[in-house]
């Protein structure tokens, strides 16, 4: 009786923990679903329930009082997941030190960025929003859902997602800090210096506490605790396995480097961003199970990213590299979709791998991949509906829903769809950002060191 | 002749004595005298005591800068200077909830450049928990004096600086030294989410991880040196850290953090940290937090609200230029004729904020940190249209934030006991042509000449001549001839009465702007009425109403008599 109690009572904590959450019951019938998983089922209908997928199969009625979406002669997919992107914060790069474990986008979550809802209409459902590569060790990234419309920071965060960290290897760290600041790193050696002397610390500072926890246990203990480091708690958790690192690089060296600095310090989750030149060790990453998270073709905007290919995703997958397709860009992010077809052209990919590198794959980067990534009962309704099939080059996202809500609808795309106004700034009519060509990592970090020093 | 001399002397230390009043108040008011008395009477004056407490004709007395009475028919101490209230209405002095009223800002000196801006001095990050605003105050700051001639007689006060400029304190807006300021130290920790340039934390990812570790450090801190206090024989010496210690009381929840969160997402982030650390949190000068009123509520945060609102959009009715007002018709913008719309309900949203704290059940104060002082009372209108009743008004601006600052025991309403902060104004202070008349702050008076109302060009008005007057009583109009002469720039006068079978000397005659006060004395049945008149001149005629002790207050008329 009191187990049912204690049962009930957790149940009623984790329904109350999760009530600002607002998650939808929908009916989608009659669309091509693309599971991504489980294969492609024709004129299928998708339940959904209380946020998640119920029930995948023909003719299902729908319960009394369900939304029903008509997705007849359209494309059902698993919502689209974004490894890598610095949409909704308020900052990006804590460009200061060459290592800020400590400091967390989650803490400066924007819901009202309306790149955010431009993201849905792109089919995009999860965002892994995340610091920059100013820093070495940069900060800890929040994985959000785009619940476009809450407006709360706390309601885009995705309840229960592994902890993550930026790292950041050659040019940004090195002209940050070396050339910035004239402190190390100033090379990509320094860089390799810098992760290991924090490790190094880290390890200590965790054997000190675990020391000082045990001797606290004796009787009669009296003695001092070592002084408490928010930067060397967080850098522990990752060697503790914890959190998972996702390492903005591109060279084929400072790759290794890192899978071999990992390896001496016993770190295996393990996400390399951008990798451009990850088709040169792909071998290497399969073996030690990293992943890799990639551009489909853009390159070229430093020295460091002039050796690179349109087949990197391809050739990573045939290696068993899990890959995924990211934007780190708010207007990429847009059309992941594109990107992702990119791959049957480079490299002759299937349909569900292609899709699997802006769905499932992510999710396995984020370790979301038990939750979302594909079309599965049981998992959370994170869903996108295209008009014709998503890897076409004609094909227009329709519809984007999020825990079973309808967060975008082409239908009923509003003009201003802005959340909050700012009251006291002159209304000018909105006009779009020109794209410029080069990555966002070291956004608020160009600002402060690369004009001030003329290093941009 | 020697007779009509000495008559003239009297005449003379009347005037002197009957000056004597109006010069204290003056001399008051320039600092260089300090009152013959430390007793007020504030008598047959409009007290509201507190927001639904309201007392007609009532009277106040104040000693040595405590309210000592308040009631009806309350006896005047001999030693009291009266204030004569008819006509005038007084609350208690308001309380700003934050701002830099009376503190000086720190001369920014040239700083040589952090070396390793990823480690800098704490004071150049902005972390100096450790400072007091008391080492910053100046009563002649002339803030002080702005915001008091609104009525504030309190604010919650902070230093300059970054995330962690100092320690708060409640002061009077008044005093001569800073120390006299000062009713309560230590009020507050006060914090903001403002970066250090280009040196740690240079984002509000830096300030909130280091406001996460300065915290957690100084519990550590202080639980060791509690052990260390308990026996200290073979443990290491705690060392002293000045930045960690300000945050024990913090810790104790003996002073709550005073959180500047403007934004809603500031609002927000105060609020995590809040859940985060478990300190008390009082979020100030907010001005977005109607959509986070659910958790200001769960996580029992104290609010001030922002008196600074966003300028509304002018009336473009009002623009005389009639071309240019065919050509943007002829052009139609549908486009940002929307966004405009949008931008005009969030104005009005913000407007509406404490409406909706009010609906919401959260009691709130209000801040001038970032108001333009004179805008504040027409902001405060503006709060009152969008719903706010004008004694949640009140309320917000004396009993509840004395109730958040935890003084109400001394603050926030005209009662027997509290400090002697009084606001006395004509017309109701929500009224747009109230004017303030008076303030008390801790006993000592501030008086302010009532300013001009419309167009009568003040130093061009000559009242010189004689003037056709009358009086309404309930048993009819007195009437009578008042004659004024003027001599250099001063006045002085006689006057014509049913109740004197001559002319009396007028004690006293003054003209400021168009406004016209005089004073005379009657002997009616066996006794001395003191009777104070006070109008408003519009070239030819005058309006306003004469007072006495013994009978109460009046309506007066006048007219000018044609020159011969």
């Amino acid at each position: 009786m009191k187990k049912i109690f204690y049962s009930f009572a957790l149940l009623a904590l984790v329904t109350f923990a999760h009530a600002q959450v607002e998650r939808g019951n929908l009916l989608i019938k009659n669309g091509t679903v693309l599971t991504v998983t489980k294969g492609t089922f024709e004129n299928t209908d998708v339940l959904v329930k209380d946020g998640k997928i119920t029930q995948i199969g023909k003719n299902i009625a729908a319960p009394a009082g369900v939304k029903v979406i008509d997705a007849t002669g359209q494309f059902v997919m698993p919502g689209i997941i974004d490894a890598h992107s610095h949409a909704g914060l308020d900052a990006i790069n804590e460009a200061t030190s060459p290592v800020t474990a400590e400091v967390f986008t989650g803490d400066v979550l924007n819901p009202f960025q309306v790149t955010l809802y431009r993201a849905l209409g792109g089919g995009v459902t999860t965002i892994h929003a995340m610091h920059g590569s100013a820093n070495a060790i940069g900060g800890q990234c929040e994985t959000i859902k785009l619940r476009y419309g809450v407006k709360d920071g706390d309601g885009l965060r995705m309840e229960g997602a592994p902890r993550t960290i930026k790292f950041a290897l050659g040019e940004n760290p090195t002209r940050v800090h070396g050339g910035g600041s004239s402190i190390v790193p100033r090379t990509r050696m320094g860089v390799e210096f810098v992760i290991r002397e924090s490790f190094s610390k880290a390890k200590e500072y965790m054997e000190a506490w675990d020391k000082y926890n045990k001797a606290k246990t004796q009787k009669g203990f009296r003695g001092t605790p070592p002084a408490y480091n928010l930067r060397l708690e967080t850098l522990a958790e990752i060697l503790k396995g914890n959190i998972i690192i996702h390492c903005h690089s591109y060279r084929a060296d400072e790759i290794n480097m890192l899978l071999n600095v990992c390896k001496d310090f016993g770190v295996k989750r393990l996400v390399f961003q951008h990798v451009n030149e990850g088709f040169k060790v792909a071998p290497e990453l399969a073996k030690f199970g990293a992943m890799a998270s990639v551009f489909a073709d853009w390159w070229a905007y430093k020295f460091e990213v002039y050796y690179s290919t349109a087949y990197n995703a391809a050739i990573l997958t045939r290696n068993g590299v899990v890959t995924s397709i990211n934007s780190d860009d708010a207007e990429l992010m847009r059309h992941l979709y594109h990107e992702a077809a990119k791959t049957q052209k480079y490299g002759n990919l299937s349909d569900d791998e292609a899709l699997a590198l802006i769905t499932l794959n992510p999710a396995k980067q984020l370790g979301i991949d038990a939750r979302v990534g594909s079309l599965e009962v049981g998992k959370e309704a994170d869903i996108a509906i295209f008009n014709s099939h998503p890897l076409s080059s004609y094909t227009i996202p329709m519809i984007t829903v999020v825990d079973g809500v309808v967060r975008f609808d082409r239908e009923k795309d509003a003009d201003d769809v802005r959340i909050y106004v700012d009251p006291t700034q002159a209304v000018d009519i909105a006009t779009i950002q020109g794209g410029e060509q080069e990555d966002h990592c070291m956004d608020g970090a160009e600002d402060a060191f690369g004009k001030l020093f003329g290093l941009n | 002749m020697k007779s009509i001399y000495l008559k003239h002397l009297f005449t003379a230390m009347v005037l002197v004595l009957g000056l004597g009043m109006p010069t204290l108040l003056r001399a008051q008011e320039e600092r260089t005298l300090g009152p013959v008395s430390g007793t007020y009477a504030i008598t047959n004056v409009t007290v509201i005591q507190a927001p639904g407490r309201k007392l007609d004709m009532g009277t106040v007395v104040i000693k040595n800068g405590i309210i000592t009475a308040v009631g009806k028919g309350i006896a005047v101490p001999p030693e009291a200077i009266v204030i004569k209230g008819d006509s005038l209405f007084v609350y208690a002095g308001f309380i700003d909830g934050l701002s830099r009223t009376g503190v000086i800002k720190p001369k920014e000196e040239t700083k040589e450049k952090v070396k390793d801006p990823g480690n800098p001095p704490p004071d150049r990050a902005g972390i100096t928990p450790q400072n007091d605003v008391r080492n910053f105050l100046s009563p002649t700051d002339k803030t002080v004096e702005d915001l008091r001639a609104l009525g504030f007689t309190t604010a919650q006060v902070v230093p300059y600086g970054g995330m962690l400029p100092g320690n708060a304190a409640v002061v009077s807006l008044g005093g001569k030294s800073a120390d006299e300021m000062v009713l309560a130290s230590k009020t507050a920790l006060y914090s903001e989410f403002t970066t250090a340039e280009r040196i740690y934390p240079a984002t509000v990812l830096g300030v909130m991880a280091k406001y996460r570790e300065l915290y957690r450090q100084a519990a550590q801190a202080k639980s060791y040196e509690s052990l260390y206090a308990s026996n200290r024989t073979g443990l290491e010496r705690p060392s002293p850290d000045r930045i960690l210690e300000a945050f024990y009381p913090v810790i104790d929840k003996r002073e709550p953090v005073l959180f500047k969160a403007e934004k809603i997402l500031d609002v927000q982030r105060a609020i995590t940290l809040q859940t985060d650390l478990g300190f008390s949190l009082v979020a100030a000068n907010v001005k977005e937090g109607w959509d986070v009123l659910p958790k200001i509520k769960s996580g029992n945060v104290k609010v001030f609200l922002s008196l600074d609102l966003p300028e509304e959009k002018k009336d473009e009715k009002k623009d005389d230029k009639k071309d240019v007002k065919k050509e943007e018709k002829a052009k139609p913008d549908p486009e940002k004729d929307k966004l405009e719309k949008r931008k005009a309900e969030f104005v009005t949203l913000y407007a509406a904020q404490p409406t909706a704290f009010q609906k919401a059940g959260v009691p709130f104060g209000f801040s001038t940190l970032t108001a333009k002082t004179k805008d504040i009372p027409a902001n405060l209108r503006r709060m009152i249209k969008e719903g706010l009743t004008e004694d949640q008004a009140l309320a917000a601006l004396t009993i509840n934030a004395a109730q958040i600052l935890g003084m109400s025991d001394r603050l926030g309403s005209i009662d027997n006991g509290k400090i002697a902060n009084l606001v006395i104004t004509r017309k109701p202070y929500f009224n747009e042509k109230a004017q303030v008349r008076y303030v008390f702050v801790d006993g000592v008076v501030y008086k302010y000449e009532p300013k001009e109302e419309k167009k009568a060009d003040a130093k061009k008005i000559d009242v010189s001549g004689t003037w056709s007057y009358s009086i309404e009583t309930p048993q009819g109009a007195n009437t009578g001839k008042l004659k004024l002469k003027k001599q250099g720039d001063n006045y002085s006068g006689t006057i014509t009465s049913q109740y004197a079978d001559k002319e009396v000397e007028l004690k006293t005659v003054s003209l400021d702007n168009n406004q016209l006060t005089y004073s005379y004395s009657l002997q009616v049945e066996g006794s001395t009425v003191n009777v104070d008149a006070a109008v408003t001149v519009d070239v030819d005629t005058f309006e306003g109403s004469v007072t006495t002790a013994q009978y109460g207050s009046f309506p007066t008329k006048g007219t000018k008599d044609p020159n011969r």
